[in-house]
């Protein structure tokens, strides 16, 4: 699915410009190249729409690093308009910046404990965050100064661990340490349903691109699917291997960590760990299972080639045609970029620090992941400006 | 005094193992009495000719505050010298055929039989496996190459020194000596571990206390020491090659450093030194220039000065009083069942032997006989002190001190030897013999060379009792587990508990090795044409003795009194009585 | 009884005390007639008062290291906190963490001892210490609080163990060490996994008559054995088996399921709530000491995560426990002592986990001989320091001791030596007393 060199540089609509110096903290920015003149575009008639550009792994270099305080991040999305970036932190706060320019906004005053989630709205207006206190909170995601226009106080009883909004962005879906999914007007906020079956904390969510289903992934390993129009569960994907039950720690540990699904609609990765011989002191490894997201059957496993240590939090089908995953655990912060084909990395690339969550930017090239460090990072998948 | 090794005896005839002029004067000297001895002893006194064992007995009566138990019957004999020196009491026609001789030379005839035997080298494996390992896990060496190491050194009567420096100088280049690793490498190279260890269990010092401070309660011990003798490991670690294969490497470079934690001072450095010994000089090379082979990935480097290597002579030599001091007390304390230095890894000023003389004269005979463990223990058994019983006819022995050795001491059985002893007592043992040995039989071209000569022959029972011992050793997992201390540790005292009991009482084991079967011991006696000859069956394979009238009176009435159906039950709560017996428990 | 054993042997000099504090008191067990062999160790004032009722220790212990922020002492909203929040409880301006809501209701009856600062990061030293009040060393060995309870609070001629352990997984068996200097007879027995000890059921191939034949020619052989030589270690070797038959007998009492089933429900259908409510039927039976561990804490990896599931499992059995205790009569006769080997550190790690952390963190206390309802000593606002009546190991051992109304200033005469029963160089938390 590669593109013709002489397109690459027509960039997609939502690319952020790129800034022509570089701006306080922000190292590397995207480089001029990318942002060809619109000499092909600017008086063309609506044409067919530029081919999106090619993600190249290979060329992976760290394009910026962005950094407000001491706080430890654990959660990071991009604006569907591809301006910004939020991030959650352990003080509490949501980091915003803005990624022309880097200016660090934070919202607080409405959490009192770490936002694990963050999702948008169709219009990237409304920003919405949940909780680890169990609040999902509605943001104006593009003011000034965001500041809070609705909460909702024990959306979960316990934490929120994950939210999304589906295709539409009209319906947002909620899962968290009380077994629950939980489905929610994105407008107004209403609940609309509740998803009853999960035996264990549920860890991650993901809706279905095109056939109004929904996928959770739970500790226990399973991955449920629900039909959002019965609210009914229709099948369950056996990704066991990713939990354990340790006798001799007493605990379960695992689970689904990460969860996406393919913009065809064709595949469902959970991401996690396994191989968990003590959990408590973080050994263990990561692991990706690929399944057919109408059959349930399993399409891959895939281990990464060394046997580092880790726990797969992020997971991104990517349109160029591969997996991208965020691994972080004892063995460092790594992307890793897996073909279905195969069951190890094609390519692997060290982050500094340890990855905790993981987003893919509009322009498709951009994957942010937020540090134990404080840090911000983006990581580019083109090749670096010489 | 480093004397020579006596070949005469007090009325000056050679002696020979085994047979002659010595046995005779015991036996007289029994008959008379524990003052005669001393009298006789003193009487012929030539301090420099006379048997160590003669000078022990003096030097130990010198010190009686009252007058000494009689020896001990041929029983409590035979029982005794059993355990001690091949770690299993004996077997029924074993201790029949010693307790009926009339042969006056008997008791040294089974000294000599016993030092002799393979089981002698397993007992010792067993008690100084134990010694140096605690039980610890099998992590790099394997447990049977390392036992099979001891067991065969001991066999052969290698020198204790030798022994010794084997363990302390083994890399893993020579792989005859592969396992003599195990000291170092199974306590994962842990310079603390090894230092601590080596001070206890070689020089009878444990410096532990002395890491961060001098030590707070014993003057002698000092930081210096503790860090001089870490410093012969500083530099030294587990490498492992491309083959997964592991040995010690030893760096050129890295010193060793210490503060106490109590004194405001700079830090002080020290080159390998054992206690109070020398200060070294430690050779000096132009950079680039120190290594035989230098390290490199993959690579063992090898310096051409090593610290490690200079441990084992050093602690072995003849200026290191206390390499020999504390390995006599042990073998003594083994043997008599309380170190003249007690507790034995706490030699200091404050805390001096029980008899001072006695333990220079074991330490310097030792050396001059060139640290032969046989010998020594020969000696040590051949003492009337040793044999003598462990009752006394007119003073209450608890009110004895236990180092005027009065009386003999009792001595708990170690899980190994109450394991063995159980497995000999109820007749499995003797089942696994003879199964190894029809093995052996049928093994037509194997039995043809093992008896076509004397050499062979002798390999030939080594072997057996090899299989005998790797089939059966196993068995012991329970009383290990129940006995035993906790691994990493040194043995504990006598430990009795109430799961102990239980695993008598209720327990599957004992009760299925009691269970009769083939020759067992519930099965031969179930043979026996009468009440009698039962119990005496019975008393004389479990407590190595005979029953005396009243107990056999009571055993027979009680066998009698039950319908005839019930004799096996009732023999089996007879043998299982006397296992669970405090006598059985005990080495008295 | 005359005692004719060595004058200086261990056993010998802690069982002649023994004899001395019985002289003229019945030995009927369980009977609330006190046959108790304290003499010179109780205080002149709990002695009345032990007259009366038996003590007994509960403790509970979380292995690895519970996190104090998760638990006692939480910090929300600080740069150590981490995300739980602290809820109230039944004390007026004490808060703890919100994963232990039952428990808070309970506050009441439970003292949170926030200044404990131990100094030591180490597993094993750390467990040695809150077991023993002693810091490690090499050349003494103290016996565990388990044993000196065992050893000083036990009926005269109880024929349970005294100091029982129940520990999750794990075989049975005993620690032999835990006693020390006191002797294999107060080392604890360990219930592994709740299970009865190994070995308690006769067979059925050996008949009661069988039994009792073999038992008495056993004691037959061994009367005739002492008549030549009698020591500590035969006495003690012989008195196990006694033991053992008595432990048979009183079997059930290790059997959990005995207990209604609508309790356990109560406790949760999980191994430490079995384990609790075995600890409850234990202590109404007379155990002296009961340690209850719960595992494992030694969250260094995702400490959140496990805390949640863990104190899941403890809120539910504990508060149970304490309710319970309280509610059947015994709340004012047992010590309830909650601890670990040390706390874990304020500062989170990148795999958010906590690391072990000696230095300022809690233990709770509850029960008899305390005061209840309260938090003594207090740390930083991030945790990071105890800023108020910091307390250590020694400290805490002496407390306990006084609490049950022992004079933790006595010692033990062994071999000659006198070993104090708990570290002279410190105290007790005299006000923490009640």
């Amino acid at each position: 699915m590669s593109e013709p060199a002489a397109t690459e540089a027509a960039a997609a609509p939502a690319v952020p410009p790129a800034p022509t110096e570089p701006a306080a903290s922000v190292e590397n920015t995207a480089p001029v190249e990318n942002t060809a003149p619109a000499e092909n575009t600017a008086a063309a008639e609506p044409a067919a729409p530029p081919p999106p550009p090619t993600a190249d792994p290979a060329q992976t270099y760290i394009a910026a690093d962005l950094v407000e305080g001491n706080s430890p991040l654990l959660s990071c999305k991009f604006d569907p308009s591809g301006r910004f970036v939020f991030a959650g932190a352990q003080d509490n706060s949501i980091r915003r910046w803005q990624l022309d320019g880097a200016k660090h906004t934070a919202l607080t005053g409405a959490h009192d404990s770490w936002v694990r989630s963050l999702a948008f709205d169709a219009t990237g207006e409304l920003l919405i965050s949940g909780g680890y206190d169990g609040r999902l909170v509605w943001w104006a995601a593009t003011d000034e100064q965001p500041t809070p226009l609705r909460i909702v106080d024990r959306a979960h009883d316990g934490w929120i661990r994950a939210i999304t909004t589906s295709p539409d962005g009209k319906t947002l879906a909620t899962v968290g340490n009380d077994n629950l999914v939980k489905l929610w007007s994105t407008l107004d906020g209403r609940l609309l349903q509740v998803l009853a079956g999960h035996t264990g904390r549920v860890y991650t969510v993901a809706f279905h691109p095109s056939t109004g289903t929904l996928f959770s992934g739970d500790i226990k390993g399973f991955v449920k699917r629900w039909d959002l129009a019965t609210a009914k569960e229709t099948a369950q994907f056996d990704a066991t291997p990713l939990w354990k039950y340790d006798g001799g720690q007493f605990v379960d540990f695992g689970g689904v960590r990460s969860l996406t699904v393919s913009g065809d609609g064709a595949l469902v990765a959970a991401g996690g760990t396994t191989d968990a011989s003590n959990p408590l002191g973080a050994v263990h490894k990561p692991i990706v299972i690929v399944f057919d997201a109408n059959t349930g059957e399993k399409q891959q496993t895939h281990r990464a080639k060394e046997g580092f240590d880790g726990s797969i939090w992020g997971l991104r089908f990517h349109p160029a045609g591969f997996l991208l995953a965020a691994s972080g655990g004892g063995g460092g912060g790594k992307l890793l970029f897996f073909h279905t084909a195969e069951p190890n990395e094609f390519f692997k690339f060290d982050l500094p620090a340890l990855a905790r969550d993981m987003d893919l930017h509009p322009n498709l090239l951009d994957v942010a992941v937020p540090m134990h460090d404080a840090h911000l990072r983006i990581a580019r998948m083109a090749a670096k400006p010489a | 005094m480093i004397g020579r090794h006596p070949h005469k005896n007090v009325l000056g005839l050679r002696w020979q193992p085994a047979f002659g002029g010595r046995a005779a004067v015991l036996s007289a000297l029994r008959l008379a009495g524990t003052f005669c001895l001393i009298a006789t002893l003193a009487a012929t006194a030539s301090a420099n000719t006379e048997a160590l064992h003669a000078r022990i007995d003096q030097l130990v009566a010198a010190r009686m505050p009252t007058e000494a138990a009689p020896p001990a019957t041929d029983s409590e004999f035979v029982r005794r010298i059993y355990l001690d020196l091949t770690g299993c009491i004996p077997s029924t026609a074993e201790a029949r055929a010693f307790i009926d001789s009339a042969d006056s030379g008997k008791r040294t005839a089974l000294i000599d039989r016993l030092l002799a035997s393979p089981q002698y080298a397993r007992r010792m494996q067993v008690f100084f496996d134990l010694m140096w390992m605690e039980r610890r896990p099998e992590t790099n060496v394997p447990n049977a190459e390392w036992a099979e190491y001891l067991r065969a050194s001991f066999a052969a009567g290698k020198p204790y020194d030798q022994l010794v420096r084997e363990i302390l100088s083994a890399d893993g280049t020579d792989p005859a000596l592969r396992p003599a690793m195990k000291f170092y490498l199974d306590r994962g190279g842990d310079q603390n571990l090894v230092t601590r260890d080596i001070g206890r269990l070689f020089l009878g010092r444990d410096l532990q206390c002395a890491q961060c401070h001098d030590h707070p309660l014993i003057d002698d011990y000092k930081q210096e020491h503790y860090y001089g003798l870490l410093a012969y490991f500083n530099r030294s670690s587990i490498f492992t090659d491309k083959a997964n294969q592991k040995f010690i490497a030893d760096k050129a470079d890295g010193e060793v450093t210490f503060k106490s934690v109590f004194l405001d001072e700079q830090p002080r450095s020290t080159p390998p030194r054992l206690p109070d010994g020398p200060m070294p000089e430690e050779p000096k090379f132009n950079a680039g220039e120190e290594y035989v082979v230098a390290p490199a990935d993959g690579v063992r480097p090898v310096p051409k000065y090593s610290r490690r290597s200079k441990l084992a002579p050093e602690l072995t030599s003849a200026e290191r009083r206390d390499f020999r001091r504390n390995v006599v007390n042990r073998l003594w304390a083994m043997m008599f069942g309380r170190g003249l230095v007690d507790p034995v890894d706490l030699h200091h000023s404050e805390n001096p032997p029980s008899h001072p003389e006695l333990l220079d004269l074991l330490a310097d005979e030792f050396a001059g006989a060139s640290f032969d463990v046989r010998w020594l223990l020969r000696e040590l058994a051949l003492t009337v002190t040793y044999q003598r019983a462990s009752d006394h006819p007119s003073i209450d022995p608890n009110q004895l001190p236990p180092q005027s050795y009065c009386v003999a001491l009792l001595k708990p059985l170690s899980p190994e030897q109450l394991g063995w002893s159980v497995l000999e007592a109820t007749g499995v043992s003797a089942s696994y013999r003879a199964g190894v040995q029809a093995e052996i039989d049928g093994d037509t071209k194997l039995a043809h060379i093992l008896a076509s000569d004397e050499a062979r022959q002798r390999r030939g029972i080594e072997f057996a009792e090899r299989r005998f011992f790797e089939r059966l050793a196993p068995s012991l997992g329970e009383f290990i587990n129940l006995f035993g201390g906790p691994p990493g540790s040194p043995a504990p005292g006598f430990q009795a508990t109430v799961h102990q009991a239980l695993f008598f009482d209720n327990g599957g084991t004992v009760r299925s090795w009691l269970a009769p079967s083939g020759s067992n011991l519930l099965a031969r006696a179930a043979a026996l044409p009468d009440s009698s000859a039962q119990v005496e069956e019975i008393y004389l394979t479990v407590l190595t003795r005979r029953p005396d009238i009243e107990e056999r009176t009571l055993a027979v009435d009680a066998l009698n009194a039950r319908p005839a159906a019930e004799r096996p039950a009732a023999l089996e709560e007879l043998a299982w009585a006397l296992v669970a017996s405090a006598e059985f428990r005990l080495n008295h | 009884m005359k005692c004719t054993y060595a004058c200086q042997t261990a056993e010998h000099l802690v069982a002649r005390r023994r004899f001395l504090g019985l002289a003229g008191a019945s030995a009927m067990a369980g009977a609330g007639v006190l046959a108790s062999p304290l003499g010179a160790f109780v205080r002149p004032a709990a002695a009345a008062e032990l007259q009366s009722k038996q003590k007994r220790i509960l403790m509970v212990y979380l292995a690895g290291g519970l996190s104090q922020l998760e638990s006692w002492d939480p910090k929300p909203g600080t740069d150590t906190g981490g995300p739980f929040r602290a809820i109230p409880t039944s004390v007026p301006g004490i808060h703890i963490s919100e994963l232990l809501p039952q428990t808070a209701r309970q506050m009441h009856r439970l003292t949170i001892v926030r200044g404990v600062n131990i100094n030591e990061n180490d597993h094993g030293r750390g467990s040695y210490i809150m077991h023993t009040g002693r810091v490690p060393d090499p050349s003494n060995e103290y016996p565990h609080l388990g044993s000196v309870a065992a050893r000083c609070l036990s009926v005269e001629n109880d024929p349970l163990p005294g100091y029982i352990h129940i520990t999750p997984g794990g075989g049975g068996g005993l620690s032999s060490s835990d006693a020390a200097f006191l002797g294999p007879r107060y080392a604890s027995v360990t219930l592994g996994g709740g299970q009865p000890p190994q070995n308690t059921v006769r067979p059925d191939a050996v008949t009661e008559a069988a039994d009792l034949s073999r038992q008495a020619m056993r004691r037959r052989v061994n009367d005739h054995f002492a008549r030549r030589r009698r020591t500590a270690e035969t006495e003690a070797y012989t008195q196990t088996y006694d033991q053992a038959a008595e432990l048979m007998k009183r079997r059930e009492l290790f059997d959990v399921t005995k207990e209604p089933a609508t309790d356990a429900e109560r406790y949760g259908s999980h191994d430490f709530g079995r384990h609790c409510l075995l600890a409850r039927r234990l202590l109404e039976n007379g155990v002296t000491f009961v340690k209850v561990s719960h595992s494992n804490y030694d969250t260094h990896n995702e400490n959140f995560d496990f805390h949640l599931e863990q104190l899941g499992e403890f809120d539910q059995a504990f508060s149970t426990l304490v309710a319970d205790l309280a509610d059947r009569g015994l709340w004012d006769s047992t010590l309830l002592v909650v601890n670990s080997e040390f706390g874990r550190t304020p500062g989170i790690n990148q795999y958010c986990g906590r690391d072990h952390w000696g230095t300022a963190w809690s233990v709770v206390l509850g029960g008899t001989g305390v005061k209840l309802g309260g938090a003594y000593g207090a740390t930083n606002h991030n945790g990071t320091e105890v800023k108020d009546r910091q307390v250590n190991g020694a400290q805490l051992f002496h407390t306990y001791l006084q609490a049950v109304g022992l004079d933790s200033t006595e010692t033990f005469d062994v071999s000659g030596r006198p070993l104090p029963m708990a570290d002279p160089a410190f105290g007790p938390i005299k006000e923490l007393l009640a």
